[in-house]
């Protein structure tokens, strides 16, 4: 049993190795873990010695107004994915099994 | 990774879009034939293309206490090669441009070229290198998925210091510090990336080894020992 599923339990293994990581580092720490975007701009403005506010988008865009509806925005593109992945490998394990059902 | 819209001077801008286009285009041109060619191909074209949807929506902590977030690209370059993974990066890119103001329209194309391009491009060289060793096929999809995720990282960092070169040091000096906020906080999100891109590889060879025979990602020898270690009972099933 544990001989098949090796690559299973490696991959939870680093899964969780990653969360207590995360603990260990966000406990320690005061670190606000801001998004690395934001971290780049903010050196983009110490380099120039420009305010990040200075930085006006060159094509005008969309921005959410509130991170609420940033986080449906993100959660619905990682939904969509996960809606292809599990209806493709339905699918094709479908595929497989018919033969031996019928 | 992404450069925020406004945060990229527009010769720059212009620069990376002009190396992003012709991607762009084969890309394209290739998806075309490919679907022409078979129509089972597209449920795999959607799986991979699904996992840079899903994985670049997760915004991962890091050890350098900063938020970043997964590729995905490794699993769409070794199946589709890297011109169609362009196009899927492409997509992304663009959805989260339009809708969700990370990244922006004039900076694509510098966005593209680094997630898009770049590092599946190096995730691809990588797994050139590795396909006809002996090397596990999991050992490659996992070295693959981890290298484009960290070099996306890094052309990140040589953008931005080719565009804002320090006072003292210049390029360089720059490169080093975008490179400790960007690739640093990536090491560990890449190796996870890697893990978790390995683990369904191993899924879909269980499932359809005969499409990833037919793309020639790998040959029909390296799938068979594949399962035999990870599975119980592949052979009288296939």
């Amino acid at each position: 049993m544990f001989e098949n599923r090796k690559l299973e339990i490696l991959t939870l293994a680093g899964l969780f190795a990653f969360v207590v990581l995360f603990i260990i580092v966000s406990s320690q720490t005061g670190h606000a873990f801001s998004g690395s975007d934001d971290v780049g701009s903010e050196k983009i403005a110490e380099l120039t010695g420009k305010p990040v506010e200075s930085f006006t988008p060159l094509i005008p865009q969309y921005v959410p107004p509130s991170g609420e509806i940033e986080a449906t925005l993100f959660a619905l593109q990682a939904t969509f994915g996960g809606v292809v992945v599990g209806l493709v490998i339905g699918y094709w394990y479908g595929q497989k099994r018919r033969p031996i059902n019928s | 990774m992404h450069i925020m819209e406004g945060f990229l001077p527009w010769q720059w801008c212009l620069v990376w879009w002009l190396i992003a286009i012709p991607f762009l285009v084969v890309g394209v041109i290739e998806l075309r034939s490919i679907m022409r060619q078979d129509r089972e191909y597209l449920p795999l074209l959607g799986v991979c293309g699904a996992f840079i949807f899903i994985l670049s929506a997760l915004k991962l902590p890091s050890v350098t206490g900063s938020c970043s977030h997964p590729t995905g690209t490794g699993l769409s370059v070794m199946c589709f090669k890297p011109y169609i993974t362009a196009v899927i990066g492409f997509i992304v890119l663009l959805f989260q441009a339009l809708l969700l103001a990370h990244g922006g329209l004039s900076t694509l194309g510098a966005n593209m070229v680094s997630m898009a391009i770049g590092g599946p491009l190096v995730g691809y060289g990588v797994y050139k290198l590795l396909k006809n060793t002996s090397v596990n096929i999991y050992v490659t999809v996992f070295c693959v998925a981890a290298v484009a995720d960290i070099v996306t990282y890094v052309i990140t960092s040589f953008e931005l210091a080719l565009a804002y070169p320090a006072a003292t040091g210049g390029v360089l000096a720059s490169f080093t510090a975008f490179f400790a906020i960007f690739a640093i906080t990536q090491v560990p999100l890449s190796i996870i990336e890697g893990l978790v891109l390995a683990l369904v590889f191993k899924y879909i060879i269980q499932l359809k080894p005969e499409l990833i025979e037919k793309l020639g990602v790998f040959s029909k020898k390296q799938i068979e020992s594949a399962l035999r270690t990870t599975t119980g009972v592949p052979e009288e099933k296939v």
